[in-house]
Formats: C-alpha cells, structure tokens, sequence
C-alpha cells in the first residue's frame, strides 16, 4: 500500500512509544525510518529485521551508548548490542560537537545493530552544515563494506556497498561503525582501490533525490505486514475508553440541531 | 501614509513575550487580517482564481457528486463533493463518527474516472480508507438540521430564510475535521513547498472550506428548486453572504499548539511585529475615524454572537460595554503621533483582555501595506535541532532566562499535577483525565512543557555539581531522556514567541484558550464554547461569494473587508426575491 511520509513518520513514532522509546529517541527513530523509506533505501524492511531486537529490548531503562573513551577530537562508545535507533544519535551528537571544536573529529560506536538506519539522522547532521561519513562492515565471507558519505548541507549521501575479495583474515566483529566528520573535509565514497573488490550497490545523489521527489509525488509504497504490526505497536500507547472519558471530549448525544 | 520603522525600533516596540503569550490572552485572540481565510480570500482575489462547477449531479434530496474546478494562474485543482443519505442517529460531531451528510476532497490535478471511482470508494469513509497522494485536503460535515430544512422550505414557498437564523447558527453545514498533509494517504504539506498557490499553511484546507460553503449555497437552493420548480427562489445575495461553514472541534487542536512551536511563533511574531510597525504611525483623521467605525462593526458583532456559555457570554459582553468608553478615549485624545501606542498603553490599564486584542486585531485592519507582507511570513519548515556543544552551564542560564515561567509552578501541589494528557483508544482522540483517579497517566503525552523544562533544570544543575565544564552532549549521553525537551530549549530560547506560557497539568487550565488561539488564526467567528474541551465556529460568514470573485473585483479593499459580519436586514416584498437559478448542468465540463 501506499502511504505519506508525514503518515510514516507519525505511525513510527507512535510504534517507538509503544516499545518504550524515550519521546526524543521516538521521535528521532521515526526520522531515521522515514528518511530511508522516502528515499527507496527499505528503511522499514531494516526496521522489520531488527523488531525482535527492539522489542527484546524494550524493557531496558536506557539504551543510550556508554562512553569508553574520548579526547578532544577522537571518541570510542559501546552500543551494548543496541539498535541504534535507541539513543545512538547522541554518539552523532557528540562527534558534531567534536568536529565543531577541533574541525575534524571521528567516533567509533562498537556493538550496535540496525547499522543502516543510522543514515537517517546522519542526514540532519549533514543539514547542520557539516560533511559526515559512516563506515561499516558485515559478514566475514564475503566481507561486505558500507560507505555511506554527505556533503555538508546536502540532505541525500553517496551510498557504496561492496564485497571485499582480497582481505587479511580477521578476528575483529563487525558489528560496530565508524563516523568522521569534518568541518571543511568530503570524505566521499569512490571506488579508486588496486585491491579487489565487487559492487554490490551503487547510490548516487541524484537518484536518491529522484526517489523522494517521486515519493512526495505519488506516495511511499509499504509493506502492509510491517505496517500493521507498527499499527499493533502503536496501540500500546492508546488508553481504553469509558463513558466519563467520552464525555468530556464532546457533545455526548447526536447533533442533530 | 505609511512610515517603516527599524528593525531595531520594531524589536524595542515588540509587546513584551511574557504579555504575548499568557494563556488566556491567547485564548482572547479575534479573527484578523492574518488569519488563513482572509488571507486565501485576499490571494484569490488578487490573482484572479476562478472557480465554476465542472459537475453537478444531485438527485431531489440532494445527494449525489458535486465537483468545483478552481483554476488558478499556476494550476489546476478540483473540489470533489459526495453527499449522501445519512440516519439521524448516526450524525455526531465527535471524531468518532462513522458516516457524514456530506465528504470531500480538495485534488490538485484533474478528475478522471479512475481517480473519481477511488475517491467515491475512499473518501465517504474518511479515516477508515485509503486516499488518494493528488488529495490535498479530506474533510467531513454535517447538515444543521433546522438550518437546512428551514432555508430549502423558505426557499421552495418563495420566501428568503430569516437571517437571524444564521445569527444562532451561522451555516448550513459543520465541519468536524478538515485533514491536510498527508493524512491517510494524501499528500504531504511538503509537497506544496513549491507551489505558490497553496505553500502557506493551511491555505489548502481554507478553501475546501470555503469550496463546502459555496456548495451548501448550491445544494440548498438545488432542493428547493427540486421540491417546488414553480415557486423557488434563490438565495439573496445578503444573505448567502451571511452564511458561513460551522466547525466544531475538541481537544485534538491542543497537541499541534504545543508541537509545532516554531510555527506558532511565526504566527504570534508576525502579528506582533506588525503591531509594532502600527504603533509606531502616526494616524490621521481619517484613520481615527475608521476605526471608530470597526469599532462600532465589532461591537454590533460581538452583541450578535449567541453562546449558551456562560464565561464566554460574560465575555462578549463585557467588551460589548467597554467598547463606548474606547469610543470615547479615541475621540477625546489629540491626534498626535503616538495616539496607537498610547492606546494599546492605556487598553493594557484599563480593559479585559478581549477588548485589548480586539482593538489589536481593528488596528491591523488600519494598516493593510503593513500587515499583509507577513502573509508569506506565516509558515516555516520546522526543525528542532540540538547545540550540543554548548556548555550545559549556558543550557541552565538558558532555562532560567528563557524559561523563568516554567520555573514558578510548583509541582509539589497536586493542583498544579491535575490533569494529564492521553490518546483514547477512540479513534486516538486526545483527551485529558485526572491523575490518580482516570487510568492512562502511564501512557501520557508529553505536552505539558513547564514541569519537563523544571524537571530538566533540576537534573541539569545536578550534573553540573559534578562536572561543572561539561557540554550538553555530556549530559545527554548520561541522561538520554533529556534530549527531546533540550532540544526545544535549545531551538525556542531563540526565539521568544513560541512557547505558550502555561502549565497543562494545572487544574485551573482551559484547554478552550488553546482551541481559540489556533481557531483564531485560522478566522474562526462566533466562538461558541460547549464546555471547557470543546467549542463551535463559523468560518467565512461575510466572505466574498464564489459569483463575487469570478466578476474578478477591481476595489480589493472593499473586497477583503468582511471581518466581523452583521445581521443583514432584508427587504421583504416579493418583487426583491430573486429568481431561483437553474441548477448547474449535469455531466463533465469538457
């Protein structure tokens, strides 16, 4: 089916509340979503994948990233096995903070999931006038490499994912993601590399400009599962009805004056 | 004569926030020359948009589709009315409703067949289907039963309907929700960003109000040509002027107050910076006189608006009686250059505050050169973003400066904890229950401000106990639940109109302030609270008809001036009726 984003995005939201998101997390993860379904990148089947985790998580207290270690321009956070679409953005936050003040600053967030989402709020950051790349790998055989860039004061990125064939073995997970951002700096996605590689995926900034402009255009096209199961999400946060309730919201009879 | 004043004389003349955005006084706001209506009224008017019936099939009670074509200089867009049969028991007000005398919709584009044939599947269902991205607009009304079988009986026997019908109820119709940006499935506001027509807010949603309000006209004046062809009449001209479109609507207006700050703060900005400009002239006779005269207006408008409620009642009537002594001031003060100034100065000491902003409101209609450049100033692409290297020291400076007001409830008093503010299980309607008493104070929504900023200043002043250099970001990562009420602070400590100064947990608050203060802007008249949740308005009574703006008016002063309408008094001997026009033709336009 086909839905707006603004509709997305509010449903989201609600389903965020409804696992027990702290508003402002909610209110982010919903962004982080919406953005990626607006322009064709599946955040909901992202979303989807990671819902066991979420809700496993859900009766966690806080889900924000514990600061391991930091200096002036260089920051280590563990995600504690997280999404992070929990409080994941404040990792973003404080990389921003460190770029602002030393011009180039990179934070590593180890132990974390739903990597892709991230770009979303990546996006804001990038709205804030400041170039940021993120950088990932997942699997070990093939080892698949993200690169996702933004130019400061872009709102789409250059996306590259692909299969690394010529690698050292190695015993580090892949489960965590590297960010620089710099004040005057792009740090662009390119494929310039003497070692071997394939290209498994190829997003350039026109398409995805292309793909929010059809989007607003002609509606964003959901899986109807994965929305009903937001929709189910959502309805934790609503309060069962009575006859007092009822009552002082409007008139309690017919209208028919 | 008009003088522009500096930005830096506009700042120093700027009323003063904690005046501005007091709850009550917000709740005493009148329609302006910035509301949405006039302002959609005005921009039609000046760019010549026409609107004439593309298809007009109604059988003899009326029921059937309707489509208005709206044709402006940039584009095309069509109003698609179903009207149906509806059971008595069936016609409620509340959102909760299942079925509507009448659904529309407002595309940009044309009508096809296909987009008709899923529009007359989707849109009689509202909420519950699935429409279409080209809509801009979904809404929903209902008849005013003795309104409408009035008027079609007046109408078939030959007689024009007694205008004083419509001063207990100024419509045919009531709206109950009129849905914009991307609301089940229609198109989101960002897709106007571009589109000069529409790109103000709620602009989209002003006309297929005021696309219902030309349709109630057709549709009543259709049933009695129908019911008595040789007998009908028309409408007078009077008194299709005098009709409006009701709205009723409940607390589902409060959580966009308190969520789109920026918003609100480029509406209550816009207002004051162009008081601010006004007070500065220096009137002329002329202008003195005018406003004398709106005075009058307003007043004989104000003793016309019927409510059963009592405080509002009280209301109306205490302006009714201060406005001779207003009369009074104006006319024995010097016309010198600061009389606007000194008369704001003076309302301030001596009047409510409903006569305080009624003059406000009569004084931007003195200045139209003033005021209508923030028409195109009244929308804002929202953004709330964190600072997150400022030093939390400065983030507490912040709260105390910016948010002193926050600062003074005392939330110990379970008075000041009363209420608190849920989504019902119905159809998510926002609702308030008594903490302690109601369940749902588990799943709260968080629009009461004040309490989260004291909290924040508490937890924030805590933390720079122990790390008295820290950023904000520091504190966030220990605190994480603090970043979205951070987050406004840090965006509206920017800017001093938006937050609504106010705490929505206190037992003494009335949401009905919060349900005017938007209804205001929009150009909601005859506020006509139910209770302290809900209310009833009319929008466009006195505007300018579908007829009037297609002869393309040249004076467009006379044109936009509609605020405020009288009770028309109609001659009554049978050569002044008019004769019934024949309904529209049936079928497509080519």
């Amino acid at each position: 089916m086909k839905v707006s984003y603004n509709e997305l995005q509010g449903l989201c939201r609600k389903a965020f509340l409804g696992m027990g998101f702290a508003d402002g997390d909610a209110s982010d993860a919903a962004d982080m979503v919406a953005w990626m379904q607006l322009h064709a990148l599946d955040g909901l089947e992202a979303l989807n994948r990671g819902l066991d985790y979420l809700l496993a998580e859900q009766h966690e207290e806080e889900r924000a990233p514990i600061l391991l270690y930091a200096d002036d321009d260089l920051a280590v956070l563990d995600g504690q096995g997280y999404s992070v679409l929990g409080s994941s953005s404040l990792a973003l936050e404080l990389g921003f903070a460190k770029a602002r003040a030393r011009g180039l600053a990179v934070i590593k967030i180890r132990r974390c999931h739903n990597r892709q989402l991230i770009m979303g709020y990546l996006a804001r950051i990038a709205g804030r006038g400041m170039n940021v790349t993120a950088f990932w790998r997942n699997g070990q055989r093939p080892l698949v490499e993200q690169a996702v860039g933004f130019r400061a004061g872009g709102s789409v990125p250059e996306i590259r994912v692909y299969a690394v064939n010529q690698v050292p073995e190695e015993n580090e997970s892949n489960d965590g993601v590297t960010l620089v951002f710099a004040n005057h700096v792009e740090l662009l996605p390119a494929m310039h590399s003497a070692y071997d590689y394939d290209l498994l995926a190829c997003h350039e900034e026109s398409a995805l400009l292309a793909s929010r402009e059809r989007a607003m255009l002609d509606g964003i096209s959901i899986d109807d599962a994965v929305w009903e199961k937001l929709k189910h999400l959502a309805a934790r946060m609503l309060v069962e009805s009575n006859d007092a309730s009822r009552s002082g919201a409007g008139p309690a009879a017919g209208d028919n004056d | 004569m008009m003088e522009r004043i500096s930005p830096r004389e506009e700042s120093l003349r700027l009323r003063a926030p904690a005046r501005v955005m007091n709850l009550e006084r917000l709740g005493s706001l009148h329609p302006s020359r910035l509301s949405f209506s006039r302002s959609l009224i005005r921009q039609m008017a000046r760019q010549r948009w026409q609107i004439s019936a593309a298809r007009f099939d109604l059988d003899d009670s009326g029921h059937g589709t309707v489509i208005y074509r709206l044709q402006t200089p940039c584009g095309r867009y069509h109003g698609v009315i179903f009207s149906q049969p509806l059971d008595d028991d069936a016609r409620t007000d509340r959102v909760i409703a299942e079925a509507w005398d009448v659904t529309f919709g407002v595309v940009e584009g044309e009508v096809d067949d296909a987009l008709l044939e899923q529009m007359a599947a989707n849109v009689p269902l509202q909420e519950a289907g699935r429409q279409h991205p080209r809509l801009l607009v979904l809404s929903r009304a209902n008849r005013s039963l003795r309104n409408f079988d009035a008027f079609t009986r007046a109408l078939a026997e030959g007689r024009q309907p007694d205008p004083a019908w419509l001063t207990k109820a100024g419509y045919l119709y009531r709206t109950t929700a009129v849905y914009g940006n991307g609301k089940f499935g229609i198109a989101d506001f960002g897709r106007l960003r571009d589109n000069p027509d529409f790109q103000r807010p709620f602009s989209a949603q002003m006309l297929a109000v005021y696309l219902l309000r030309h349709f109630s006209i057709d549709q009543v004046e259709h049933i009695a040509h129908r019911r008595a062809p040789a007998t009908a009449v028309g409408l007078a001209t009077p008194v299709k002027r005098y009709l409006g479109i009701g709205n009723s609507t409940g607390l589902g207006m409060a959580p966009f107050l308190i969520n789109h700050p920026q918003l609100i703060e480029r509406w209550v900005q816009s207002r004051e910076q162009a008081l601010a400009q006004i007070r500065a002239q220096a009137p002329d006779e002329a202008q003195r006189d005018r406003l004398l005269t709106l005075l009058d207006r307003a007043g004989c408008h104000l003793e016309q608006t019927v409510t059963a409620n009592a405080e509002q009642g009280r209301r109306n009537a205490e302006t009714v009686a201060e406005l001779p002594e207003v009369r009074a001031w104006l006319e024995q003060v010097p016309l010198d250059g600061d009389l606007w100034q000194e008369l704001t100065e003076w309302s301030h000491r001596a009047l409510s505050l409903a006569t305080q902003e009624l003059i406000n409101t009569l004084l931007l209609e003195l200045y139209p050169a003033i005021v209508e450049p923030f028409e195109n100033r009244m929308g804002v692409d929202e953004c709330l973003e964190l600072t997150p290297e400022m030093p939390l020291v400065r983030l507490k400076q912040l709260i105390e400066t910016r948010y002193d007001w926050a600062l003074a409830f005392d939330f110990d008093d379970p008075d000041n904890r009363y209420w608190f503010w849920y989504r019902s299980i119905e159809k998510e309607e926002p609702r308030l229950g008594v903490r302690g008493q109601e369940p749902g104070a588990d799943r709260e929504l968080k629009l009461a401000i004040a309490p989260r900023v004291a909290d924040t200043h508490r937890a924030v002043g805590n933390y720079l106990g122990r790390h008295p250099r820290a950023a904000v970001v520091d504190f966030l990562i220990e605190h994480p639940r603090y970043k979205d009420i951070v987050r406004r602070i840090q965006a509206m400590s920017e800017t001093p109109f938006g937050e609504i100064r106010a705490n929505l947990w206190a037992r003494e608050m009335k949401p009905i302030h919060l349900l005017r203060t938007k209804l205001s802007f929009f150009g909601a008249s005859r506020f006509d609270p139910k209770s302290d949740r809900w209310v009833r308005i009319t929008l466009f009574q006195g505007a300018p008809l579908v007829e009037e703006l297609n002869a393309e008016p040249d004076d467009l002063r006379d044109f936009d001036d509609w605020g405020f309408p009288l009770e028309p008094a109609l001659a009554t001997a049978p050569d002044s009726q008019e004769k019934a026009r024949q309904p529209a033709a049936t079928g497509v336009a080519p």
